[in-house]
């Protein structure tokens, strides 16, 4: 909106010019308070985050909420099983807009090591929308780090209005998601088409 | 601790109609079990738990066994009237023996600091007779290990006090650990396939070898 | 220099700046939410929490009466303080007469303390 060069000088000085929409989302950004989301041992890697050595607080995730009502991020940290996939969701259905979600792990991204389990949900991304992954078993703590800072930039890109929107600004964006039933042979849907659809692989035989 | 034959000696002497047979083991732990008769087990038990000189209260582990129906050919030579000729010839016979379920308890003594000694028990087959008792009542750590084999084996134990499923959840119709278990087919994407899990994947790709995609 | 300026018009201001003190920003925060923050209701979203189950019946307990009761009793030494202050303030002006009938009315209070004592109502369950 204004000149980078006119910003600067400005700024030296001792005047800072901002925008409606920087301000709104450097609001939003530096303040991302996670959800307790610890399901399995990527959980240890995201307390080692929250802890004094990779402090995660100086990013502005202070405090890691209990309630889905209070929280803004929902860091799914280990694996997902179908058994427990039903509750993810609904979790994810009660948290208040505005809402992100980081995937860390290999676990939660499509399964991870334990992929072939009879009882394993191959991606939690089957269900919800995730923002960001992080690949890893066990990403490092330096790695959530990064993941919460591509998060931030990924946020400090939002717009108001047009295709850039963030889903709570966007009418056509759902407001919850459909949560699966645990059926008889699997979850009922298997995945939800809106959210996941498995890329077309080409056949190499 | 007394060695396998003498346990087996002084079971069978206290516990009266109990089968009781020592299942050997090649592996290189040479670890051998006692075979009991699903029948008296439950006394069985209680005798391993009472007895003074074994006092084996502690069941660290119960798990589970599938043994699937097995199929043996043997090549028999049978001499038969061919045409009027009386010829030796070769016929395969087939021989089907019934598979069966087993459950299989590791026992320590926390009094006397000594052990194992494992314990398989069978049921009768793997269709209708699954039964068997549990031995809940007489260790109590065997209480979620044996709805653990309900759960992924199907083995029903009578007697236990809350028989529910424990890994997949209420309503689930399969039992994961059975080796004629067929999984869900979700295996739309994979990034690396490769052996089965190639074969698995392939189902989901276009014959007409649709365009390369990207992520969804 | 505040000659020419009467009162009215300084309370005119303070009252004006009294209203629009706290309504300023509650329509700022209004409007704000009117544009920036549409509903987006749903029946789990707004379904009650209860770590991702199912919740079986209502959010609504029993509510404990020791609360009331402790609420009454508060109410009842608080309103007795409230008496005592302006007693208190003037104290060293005042008769002897004027003493024993705040110690009666102390007393009377006393007696109601020891009966709410006697009755258990000071001890929480």
């Amino acid at each position: 909106m204004i000149d980078e060069g006119l910003r600067n000088e400005l700024s030296k000085q001792g005047v800072v010019v901002t925008g409606f929409q920087d301000l709104y989302n450097w609001g939003r950004k530096n303040s991302l308070w996670p959800m307790q989301f610890g399901l399995a041992c990527c959980a240890i890697e995201m307390i080692a985050t929250a802890m004094a050595r990779f402090d995660l607080s100086r990013f502005g995730s202070e405090v890691f909420r209990n309630s889905p009502r209070q929280s803004d991020l929902m860091i799914v940290a280990g694996t997902v099983t179908k058994k427990m996939a039903p509750q993810v969701v609904r979790l994810y259905n009660q948290m208040s807009e505005p809402k992100y979600v980081i995937a860390m792990g290999a676990c939660a991204i499509s399964g991870g090591p334990f992929k072939q389990g009879y009882n394993v949900l191959k991606g939690i991304d089957r269900f919800i929308p995730v923002d960001v992954h992080i690949p890893g078993c066990p990403p490092r703590p330096e790695a959530l780090l990064h993941a919460l800072i591509t998060l931030q930039e990924k946020i400090s890109k939002e717009t108001f209005t047009g295709p850039g929107r963030p889903r709570h600004l966007d009418p056509n964006a759902p407001s919850e998601f459909p949560i699966p039933v645990c059926g008889p042979d699997d979850l009922t849907p298997p995945s939800n088409p809106e959210v996941w659809r498995p890329p077309t692989m080409v056949r190499e035989d | 601790m007394e060695s396998l034959e003498e346990i087996k000696a002084r079971v069978e002497a206290s516990v009266t109609g109990a089968a009781v047979e020592i299942v050997p083991n090649d592996a290189p732990c040479q670890q051998r079990s006692l075979r009991v008769g699903r029948e008296k087990a439950r006394e069985v038990a209680e005798f391993l738990r009472d007895d003074p000189r074994l006092r084996l209260d502690y069941a660290s582990n119960a798990t589970g066994v599938d043994w699937p129906d097995t199929v043996t050919k043997q090549k028999v030579k049978v001499k038969k009237q061919i045409n009027g000729v009386e010829q030796e010839v070769e016929e395969t016979l087939e021989e089907r023996k019934p598979g069966c379920l087993e459950a299989v308890y590791h026992l320590y003594s926390m009094a006397l600091k000594q052990g194992p000694v494992i314990l398989r028990v069978r049921t009768a087959d793997r269709m209708q007779g699954v039964h068997l008792p549990s031995l809940t009542p007489v260790w109590r750590g065997a209480e979620f290990q044996e709805r653990e084999i309900y759960d992924l084996y199907g083995i029903v134990f009578d007697g236990h006090p809350d028989l529910r499923r424990l890994l997949m959840w209420e309503g689930y119709r399969h039992h994961p650990m059975r080796k004629d278990f067929v999984e869900p087919d979700d295996y739309e994407y994979e990034p690396t396939p490769h052996d089965e899990v190639l074969e698995k994947a392939k189902a989901h790709y276009p014959a007409d070898g649709g365009t390369q995609g990207g992520t969804a | 220099m505040t000659g020419s300026y009467s009162t009215n018009e300084f309370l005119a201001v303070l009252l004006l700046v009294a209203i629009l003190f706290p309504i300023g920003p509650l329509l700022a925060a209004w409007s704000w939410a009117k544009f920036m923050c549409p509903a987006k209701p749903g029946p789990h979203k707004n379904a009650i929490y209860e770590c991702g189950l199912e919740s079986k019946g209502d959010a609504w307990v029993q509510f404990r009466s020791e609360y009331y009761l402790y609420a009454l009793i508060f109410l009842v030494f608080d309103v007795e303080t409230l008496f005592l202050l302006p007693f208190a303030a003037a104290f060293k002006g005042l008769p002897l007469g004027a003493f024993a009938a705040m110690l009666f009315f102390l007393l009377l209070l006393v007696e109601g303390l020891v009966w709410a004592w006697r009755k258990g109502l000071l001890a929480w369950k």
